[in-house]
């Protein structure tokens, strides 16, 4: 159980930070308070429902947003 | 090889798969794909609206009503996930894995909560769940798919914007026999 933790911990911690790194942080810190803050979140968790719950949008409607930014949906 | 029975799939799968010139392959893949209606209601765009209807009209995909078995299931995955010490699973994926584990449907997502779910908490064993990466990977298996496996999955990725985790893409890379 714990190297299997271990393993999607590692997996995380690489897609968070290939979105962090390739993400248009002028695009993001350009868009309103709720989008902004959606954005950053869907950077750290690479969650897509949740993101879009907090942009007040569907998820696709989301998803044009996250490839605008250039947040890449690592999977 | 004949196509396999039942899979269901999530917003984030389908919106991706949309966006492919080769999203068809997915029903060459499995008989019926269901999309439960929580998930048809995060669809906006003309394309993928367009595709889901026709696949809903041809019978390729069908409706997936949840029904109260399937949200236990689903509302005990949630909350299971939740305490797991990594990203969790939020409802329509749930409705999915449920769906997996009750029905026997192959799940597809590119949701990582999911994933890492199916793997660990024991309310799901036994659901198989496939992303894009398993999905084009049967594909040349099957004989399906043709031409450089390289350049599929490089296409894949510049069609909708996904991207396949560097390592295991170049595992299945030497397993088609093509260049990693």
């Amino acid at each position: 159980m714990e190297a299997v933790v271990e393993k999607w911990r590692r997996l995380e911690e690489e897609a968070r930070e290939l979105r962090r790194k390739e993400a248009d942080w002028k695009f993001i810190e350009a868009q309103p308070p709720r989008l902004r803050a959606a954005l950053k979140f869907y950077v750290e968790t690479g969650d897509l429902y949740v993101a879009s719950r907090i942009a007040g949008l569907s998820v696709e409607e989301f998803n044009e947003l996250r490839k605008r930014a250039r947040i890449p949906n690592v999977c | 090889m004949s196509a396999e029975l039942f899979a269901i799939a999530d917003t984030c799968f389908l919106i991706d798969w949309s966006a492919w010139r080769r999203r068809d392959l997915l029903f060459r893949l499995f008989r019926v794909v269901f999309v439960p209606e929580l998930i048809l209601r995060e669809v906006q765009s003309e394309r993928t609206i367009l595709w889901l209807s026709e696949g809903l009209a041809a019978g390729s995909l069908a409706l997936f009503t949840e029904t109260p078995d399937v949200l236990e299931l689903a509302a005990r995955v949630v909350e299971r996930s939740r305490l797991l010490p990594m990203r969790g699973v939020d409802l329509p994926e749930a409705v999915c894995l449920a769906a997996g584990r009750l029905r026997g449907y192959t799940v597809l997502t590119e949701n990582r909560g999911a994933l890492a779910a199916a793997e660990l908490l024991e309310e799901l064993s036994g659901v198989r769940v496939w992303r894009s990466l398993e999905l084009i990977t049967e594909g040349f298996k099957r004989g399906l798919l043709s031409g450089s496996p390289a350049e599929v999955f490089a296409e894949y990725e510049v069609e909708t914007g996904h991207r396949f985790p560097r390592r295991e893409l170049e595992v299945v890379l030497r397993e088609l026999g093509g260049e990693a």
